[in-house]
Parts: C-alpha cells; structure tokens; sequence
C-alpha cells in the first residue's frame, strides 16, 4: 500500500490524465484506498474506430486539465487516469465492458473522505460529450468542485458580433448617438476642459460661448426626444391600424414635442438674453 | 363638380408650380442677405474678405495674366507675396467673368458693387443645388422643403451676407453641385455625370482650401458601399471617372500643386480607387472562374492591408507629407495651441458650444435624428451618402466654428426628408375615398396573406381629420418659427459690417462708429505712397484693400516668424523695438484701442496672442511668464508698462478730459474697468492721429536725431529735463539790462 501510494505521489506526468494499464488500474481502484478517482475508459487506437471516444477525450481532457490546477493537497487526494482498450483488455473483460468511452468514478474506500460505498458510479453522458456537465458529475466525488471554466467559445462570439455588425439599425444607432452628442457641443468641453458642472453647483454655464459637461447630456437628451418623437409620428403611428389608439398616440407626441420645444427655447433664451421668442413656457 | 384634370395637366401644373417656388426661395434666400446693405451700405466686410477683392480689382483692372502671375510687394515688407501661387483664384475669377459679361452687355457695373452681391446671388443657386441633391434623395416635395430651409438657414447665411466676399460664399454652392452630379453618376453609372461632378471638384478645389472635405467624402462614400456589399459597375464608373479627371484637374491650381499625389489628406482619395480597381477585377475574374469569391475577398483584404502599410511606410520616410496644420488640429484638437498658436488664436477656429450650434441651426438639429433614422429605414446608396455626411460633418462642426457652415446643408437635406415623409404621410387625403369595393378587395388581400407566409403590413393611413390637424398645424407652426428665427439671427448677429460698428444709445437711437474708415482714409491722405504701415495680422488686409498702404504682415499669415517679430516689436521696450522698427522701414504703426467706447476687440486684448507667437520664436527673449503677475493675470506689471502696445495705447488717455461723465474724475480704460495709467510717454514715436472714439490710434517712427544723440535723450532735453551738474551760470536767467534813457 505505502509503495502504491508512493509511486502514485510520484510528480504528475505532462497530461493531467494518468495512464493507466490493468496492473496501475487494479493498484487505483484497490478495496482499501482512501484516496478517489475518476478513470475514463475508452479506446483510441484508430484500428478500434471508436468515434465517441475521440469526440469525447477532449473535453475528458480539459476537465483533468482543470483539476491539475487546483493545490497539491487536494490534487493527491484525487486522481484523474485513463485506460486505453489496448493497454488493459483484461479489465474490459473483467468489468464487462462492451462499449466505450465509460466514466467510472471511484469514491475513497476507507480514510476521511469514505461514504461507505466502494462501487463505482457510472457517468450517464446524459447530457453528451460536454465538459461542463462532466465536471458537474464528477465534482460530487471530488474534495473540491473542480474549477472548469469553459473556454471562450470564439466561434458563437464572433458571429453574434458580425450579425449584429450587419444589421443596419446597429449602425443608426450609431450615426444618431454620434451626431446628437456632437451636435450638443461635446467636443467644446473636451477641448476646453469644461467642468462637469459649474463651481458653484449650477449646470448651465452663463456665458454664450461656454458651457459646461452636463449641458452635452441634457441637451443631448433634449434633442433625441423631439427626433424620437418625429420618428414615431411618421414612421410608427400611421401603422397603428386601431383609430382610438392612433388618436391617442398622436395627441401624446404632439404634446411631447411641444413640451420639449418650449424648454429648448428656455434654455436657449437662459443663455442668450436678447432672444426675443418664446414657445408655451 | 368640374372633371378632375388629366394626367398630363397635372404634371404641367406641378411643374409651374415648382418652378415658381424656387423663384419665391431664390427671393428668400436673397432678402435676408441684404440686411447689411440696407442698413449701412455696399462695402465689403470683415478682413479677408478685402484682400480678395483688391485681388478682384487687379483682375479685372489688369487682367487675367497679371492677376495670375502677380507679386505683391506691397504685403509682407520687404518679402513680399507671390499671390498667384498662394491663392485660390477660384472667387476672383468668377467675379472677373461676371464682370466682363456685364461689361460686354454694355452694362457698367462696378466692380464692388458685384463683390458684394455675389454671395447672396450665389445662395440662390445653392437653394437650387440643395433642391436638385435632395429630389435625388426624397422627391421633388423634399427638395423644395430642403431649398427652403437651406435659403434661410442663419448657419450659411453667416459666411453669405451680402459684402462677405469670402471664399464660402461660391464654395457652399459648388459643394452642393459636386455632391449632386456624384449621386447622380453612382445611380446612373453615367461617365458624362461623373466628369460633371470632376469639373465641379475642380472648380471647389479653385475656390475654397476646404475642398478636402469632397475629397475625402465620396471615397468614404465608395468605401462604405463596397464594405455594405453594394458594388456595382455604376460604382466603379462614377468613382474612376470621378477620381481621374477630378485629381487631374485639381492639379492644374497652382496652389495645390501637387498634394493630391503626395499629402495625407488624399490618401485616402488615392487609396479607394486602388481598391475599386481591384473589386472591378476580382469580380472579372470571378465571372468567368467559378469558386474564386473567397479568393477574392482574401485578396482585396491582403491588399488592402499591404496598402495601409505602405501609406504608412511612406509617410513615416516622409516621400508621402504628413497631415498640414490646419486639418491635423481637427483630429488632435490640442495640436494646435501647443505647436502653432496662430492657428488657435484664430476665433473662427474656437470649439462650437451647443447655443452657438442652435442659433444657427435651430429645428433643423432636432430633426438631424429623424432624417437619418429615415435614411436608415430606406438605406438607397445615396442614404449612405447622406449618413456618412452627417455624422463627418457634425464632428467637424463641434470642433471648429467655421465649420457649422458644412454641416448645414447635411442637416437641411435631412430635415426636408423627414418634414417631407411627414406631410405625405398626414396629408394623404386619397385614403379617405377608398370606396367598399377596394375595402372588400383588401380584406381578401388580407387573408390571402394569411395563408401565405406573412401577414401583409398595413399601408400607412391616418384614421381621422383631427389627429391629421393635431400634427399638420404644429408642424407649419414649427416652420413659421425657423423662419422668424432666422430673420432675427440674421438682422442682428450676422449684418453687421464690423468694418462699421453700430451701437445703441440708452434711448434707443443708434451710434454708428466709423473710426475704422476714418483710420485709413487719414492714411490714404496724409501719408506717402510708399509708406510702411505696421499694425497686427488682423488689419493687413483692409490696410492694404482701405488705406493702400504697405504692410508688413496681414491675414494671410504665411510667415510665422514674420509675425513674431511683429509681436516682439509690440511686447518689448521702445529701445529693443526701435531698431526692429527701422529695419522694417516702418513709418506708422496703426494699433486698436477699445478703452474709450469699450470695443473688447482692441489689441490689448490679443496681447497674450502676440507675445505667445513671439516667444515661439524667439523663447529666450519675450516670456510670457514676465507679463503675468502674482494671480497668473496679465496685469500693468512692469514688463507690461514698458512694452510698445502699452505705451501707444494709453498715451495721453489720463489726460482726457471727460464731460458729464459721471461723478469720477479718474479716465477709465471701459474695456479692462481700470483707471488710466498716468505718465506714459514716448521717446521713438510721436503720435500722427487718434480717430474720433479713439478706436485707431496711428504713431508715427521717428527718424534718428540729426545731432546723432539717442531719441531718449533728445526727447528729455526738448521736454526740459535737467540731465547732469550743468553749470549755475548756463542755468541763471540773464540780469535784466540796466538802461536809462538819457
């Protein structure tokens, strides 16, 4: 036992999976081991030709991947191999395998971590050749769950981004954000290093030419209302087949523009004195 | 009930009535440009505006070949100015042949009196290029709206008033032209529109340096539409006829030269037309090999990027001019008050805020969005266009004042559209007639529809007359508004001469301050005819187009150290300066002095621009740290009271006598609210005439002392100063004679 367990505390081969064959199987998955394991059995010899396996390895081994991260204290108390068909037909036989690849994860027999079972549990692969839901399964018999994060999935990112990059209401949205924030004198206080609001806590600066960061938001907002506006008016209420409904939405905006027309002109008229117009305010 | 007309009656009718409505907007478009005439009088305005109508007036005194092979040695003492190659010839030869067709029609008009009406006659002609640009866009409908707001819009109106005979005056309209002919040749894919628009280009790039918007815009606009998918042979038909002939001839201004070939700002010209060659043969090929579309693309992809690094490569050996000055501190906004202060100092390229933008703009700025939504909803290839400007022009806009000017028909264009689709969409009165056989024929539509794979939208359709009424009043309310607007913006920001300045009284009657003219009419008259006159950049033009005097610097500040010296003379002590002074051969110095009347424009408000250009040159000698006092201020701390512009500008003001002025007795500088400095005086200059406001104060140099002492000591003696232990006896009065008569 002190031997197998040395020889198993031996430094970690480069994969994270150890490989096993029938000898280091029997001494992993021995009746009085206090350690657990999750041991894939599969066969990847192409003369086999064992598709599943194939398809399955990767993900086997990004999730031993995974534990192999995690601190030596908990790395040696559980232990992630593999056994190849060619390395240990016996057990194949012995455990009556007829098919591959099948997830055994044994849980410690005696020790601390025991429960009291000694029987293997068989992954179900009920939710595929995933790593995610692998490392779920398996992290019941682990210490620690295992940090598996999934990979950054390049693929389903970069063809979001060119549907949403084609998609012509992304760039008006762009175009409209642009020039209303230009159009509201941002590049003014950029330029000038405008405070954001005026020392002595006022928003709107007094000057003609001068103004401050705040008034680029309001007007800013200001102006994207009354275009909202237009926009409804024309391009969304002439569809509204119920005339109860249109009527109301027609009165609405209406209001809304004339409403924020009349604070524009106050604002105006707060910044330029002599102007000689007003609206309903 | 009289038959309704028939198709071809209606046509005729709204063709009249479309032709009447651009003569109505041309009458518009003209009125409100003539504010200033009306006013005051016909005569020219601002400064640059002079140069380029003395220039006008040698063209048509003198002749084409004069005025192009031209040197002024009387700008620029004693460098002088090759004008020919230094400017855009564009505003004065239109001038020159309008002139001489009215000449040839034996109608003697003169000269001036077309320089300023050009701007306003020019305006009309943008209406009908604006008109033109949006019916591609919209429809006829659009266009009339889009000629309408541009022929009022305060944002043109502020660089066309009648007696602004500046290059935008006949730029804005060519901008409109070119654009419409590049539309029309990319819808048509017509060689003949392309040229159009090439001739056009040529014409823009003869007349106005912002001609680098056009040249970087249609690429853009090619570029977009080859990234969006959209090419076609129309594309690359109007885009090369367009690029060849256009750079050829914009070769052919001198001043220009050769920076299409070699400068960053038409790279980018450059650049698309490779790759719309490429496109073009790719798709060649790829008609006639199959499965070669992903070779393509990787190609013009690789292609595209050896370009970039290329273009990059070169510029960075320098065979390729990097970005100028002017256009650089668009981009890198603090280039320019760090590197080249004479560009920052320039008010005209101060930052916009937004007040500035909305008097200028008013509704049209609210209706930007709704227009480019609009755009977006149809997507055409023109819409790209019309987005691409829009969203250019509202940065540049932000960033320089001059440049609301482009940003105006953008926004003219887009309003009209969305103004347009509202109006159709609300005064549709056809819908209301729709009889119950076409209803029955739509609910059949309608479930047919059903069965198929979508049910089919509804067509646009207001239900009722009041909800018609409830958006058609407030919408022409809207636009009675731009317009009242526009007119009082006009009247009262953008007529004023400023060669003449207005003031009004507390009683309302109005003052009306000539010192500018007086100022060069004492020049013109009482001076020599080879007088060297110098004054700060600002004036040189109108001392030179007024006064007909040399200068030794003017607006058109080509020479940076010229300049400083300028500054240096201004900011240092009269014994530094006067040595300056006679190595220029200056006779008069003209300064500007606002304490009287409180004109906050006067040079003592540029000072901190002068002594920051000069002490870009000469670092060692001016600081402008020696000029500040303890608050960082620049105050009457000695540095300052010994400079040049100091002692001119307040000589002899403490003395002024002031009349039922007010309790205090003390003169005070109206403009700083300081009290007059006293004992200021002037040992190198003695003052040749102060005008009436004393606005113009004119200083004439002294010639060196015949008896060969230095002028200090000169002026202490005539003024009396005792200088060194003369002697009791020369200093006794003589003893009055003893005589008696015998």
């Amino acid at each position: 036992m002190l031997h197998a367990k040395s020889s198993l505390h031996s430094p970690l081969p480069a994969a994270a999976t150890i490989k096993l064959d029938t000898a280091s199987f029997e001494l992993l998955t021995s009746p009085t081991r206090d350690w657990s394991a999750s041991i894939q059995l599969t066969a990847l010899d192409p003369r086999r030709r064992c598709n599943p396996c194939k398809e399955f390895s990767p993900s086997w081994n990004a999730v031993a991947k995974a534990w192999s991260k995690t601190s030596k204290q908990h790395r040696d108390t559980h232990f992630f191999a593999t056994l190849d068909f060619d390395d240990g037909q016996a057990v194949f036989q012995q455990l009556g395998l007829a098919s591959a690849p099948v997830v055994y994860a044994y849980p410690a027999a005696e020790g601390s971590r025991s429960t009291g079972k000694t029987a293997p549990s068989t992954y179900d692969f009920s939710h595929g050749f995933e790593a995610g839901p692998l490392a779920q399964h398996l992290s019941r018999h682990t210490p620690i769950p295992i940090p598996y994060t999934a990979p950054f999935d390049w693929a389903r990112w970069t063809t979001t981004a060119a549907g949403v990059l084609a998609n012509r209401w992304t760039w008006a949205v762009v175009s409209i954000l642009t020039s209303l924030v230009m159009t509201s004198g941002y590049m003014f206080t950029r330029i000038r290093n405008s405070p954001f609001m005026g020392g002595d806590g006022s928003w709107i600066a007094g000057g003609f030419q001068n103004q401050y960061g705040q008034e680029v938001q309001v007007i800013s907002l200001v102006y994207g209302t009354l275009g909202f506006a237009f926009i409804m008016l024309t391009l969304v209420i002439p569809y509204q087949s119920s005339s109860q409904r249109q009527r109301f939405q027609v009165y609405l905006w209406t209001a809304v523009i004339a409403m924020v027309y009349s604070i524009l002109v106050v604002l105006f008229k707060a910044k330029n004195r002599g102007y000689p117009f007003r609206l309903l305010l | 009930m009289p038959p309704l007309p028939s198709q071809q009656t209606a046509l005729t009718i709204t063709s009249l009535l479309r032709l009447v409505a651009l003569g109505l907007i041309s009458g518009a478009a003209i009125a409100p440009r003539l504010f200033s005439v009306v006013e005051f009088e016909s005569i020219i305005h601002e400064f640059d505006p002079w140069f380029n109508y003395r220039a006008t007036r040698i063209l048509t005194s003198k002749g084409f070949h004069e005025f192009w092979n031209w040197f002024d040695a009387n700008a620029w003492y004693p460098l002088g100015r090759v004008v020919g190659g230094t400017v855009y010839p564009g505003l004065m030869a239109t001038s020159g042949i309008i002139y001489a067709v009215l000449h040839a029609m034996n109608l003697p008009v003169d000269i001036r009196n077309i320089c300023v009406l050009l701007a306003p006659g020019f305006s009309a002609l943008t209406a009908w290029a604006t008109y033109m640009f949006t019916k591609e866009m919209k429809d006829e409908s659009a266009g009339l709206l889009a000629a309408a707001f541009i022929a009022v819009a305060p944002g043109y109106i502020s660089r066309s008033v009648a007696g602004s005979y500046d290059n935008e005056a006949i730029a804005i309209t060519l901008l409109m032209i070119t654009f419409y002919s590049w539309i029309k040749a990319l819808k048509l894919g017509s060689a003949l529109f392309g040229t159009v628009a090439a001739m056009f280009y040529f014409y823009m790039v003869a007349a106005w340096g912002g001609y680098v918007f056009i040249t970087n815009m249609i690429p853009l606009h090619a570029l977009a539409l080859m990234l969006m998918g959209r090419y076609t042979g129309r594309l690359y038909v109007a885009y090369s006829t367009w690029y060849a002939i256009g750079t050829l001839a914009s070769m052919q201004v001198p001043f220009v030269g050769f920076q299409p070939v070699s400068t960053s700002d038409h790279m980018a010209a450059l650049g698309v037309f490779g790759l719309v060659q490429i496109v073009a043969l790719t798709q060649v090929v790829k008609s006639h090999v199959s499965s070669t579309q992903f070779q393509g693309l990787l190609s013009a992809g690789l292609i595209l990027a050896l370009g970039v690094i290329a273009f990059a490569g070169m510029t960075y050996r320098g065979m390729i001019a990097p970005w100028t000055g002017r256009f650089y501190s668009l981009w890198d906004t603090s280039y320019a008050a760090k590197h080249i202060p004479i560009i920052a100092s320039v008010s005209e390229h101060q930052p916009t805020a937004w007040p500035s933008l909305f008097r200028d703009l008013q509704f049209l700025l609210f209706l930007l969005p709704a227009g480019l939504a609009l755009c977006f909803y149809h997507l055409r290839d023109e819409h790209v266009f019309v987005v691409l400007y829009a969203v250019a022009a509202s940065y540049f806009a932000g960033v320089m004042n001059r440049l609301v000017l482009t940003l105006t028909p953008v926004v003219c264009v887009a309003t009209a559209m969305a103004v347009s689709e509202m109006l159709d969409v609300y005064l549709d009165v056809g819908s209301e007639e729709r009889t119950e056989k076409e209803k029955e024929k739509e609910i059949a539509e309608a479930e047919d529809a059903d069965a198929a794979s979508k049910p089919k939208r509804p067509g646009p359709h207001i239900h009722s007359l009041d909800t018609r009424l409830a958006v058609i009043l407030p919408l022409c309310s809207l636009l009675a508004f731009f317009i009242l607007h526009s007119t009082w913006v006009t009247d009262v920001s953008y007529s004023s001469p400023s060669v003449v300045l207005a003031t009004y009284n507390r009683d309302g009657t109005r003052n009306i301050v000539d010192d500018f003219r007086e100022a060069y009419a004492w020049l013109r008259q009482n001076t020599a005819e080879d007088a060297v006159v110098l004054s700060w950049w600002d004036y040189g033009y109108q001392i030179a187009g007024m006064a007909q005097r040399t200068t030794i610097v003017d607006n058109n500040t080509w020479n940076n150290t010229h300049i400083a010296t300028v500054g240096k003379i201004m900011s240092s002590p009269e014994s530094i300066a006067y040595p300056l002074l006679r190595n220029l051969d200056v006779d008069y110095i003209l300064i500007l002095f606002g304490g009287v009347i409180g004109f906050s424009g006067d040079d003592i408000n540029k000072f901190m621009w002068m002594v920051r250009i000069a002490e870009g040159v000469w670092p060692d000698e001016i600081q402008e740290a020696r000029f500040l006092d303890a608050q960082g201020e620049y105050g009457a701390i000695e540095a300052m009271r010994e400079s040049l512009l100091f002692k001119m500008s307040y000589y002899r003001f403490a003395d002024r006598i002031r009349f039922n002025q007010g309790r205090s007795r003390v003169v005070m500088d109206r403009v700083r609210n300081q009290p007059a400095p006293i004992g200021v005086s002037l040992d190198y200059l003695e003052e040749a005439f102060s005008t009436e406001n004393w606005m113009v104060r004119i200083y004439k140099v002294k010639r060196e002392d015949v008896l060969g002492r230095d002028l200090k000591s000169a002026n202490a003696f005539v003024s009396g100063v005792k200088r060194g232990p003369y002697p009791e006896r020369v200093l006794t009065r003589r003893r009055p004679l003893d005589i008696h008569v015998v």
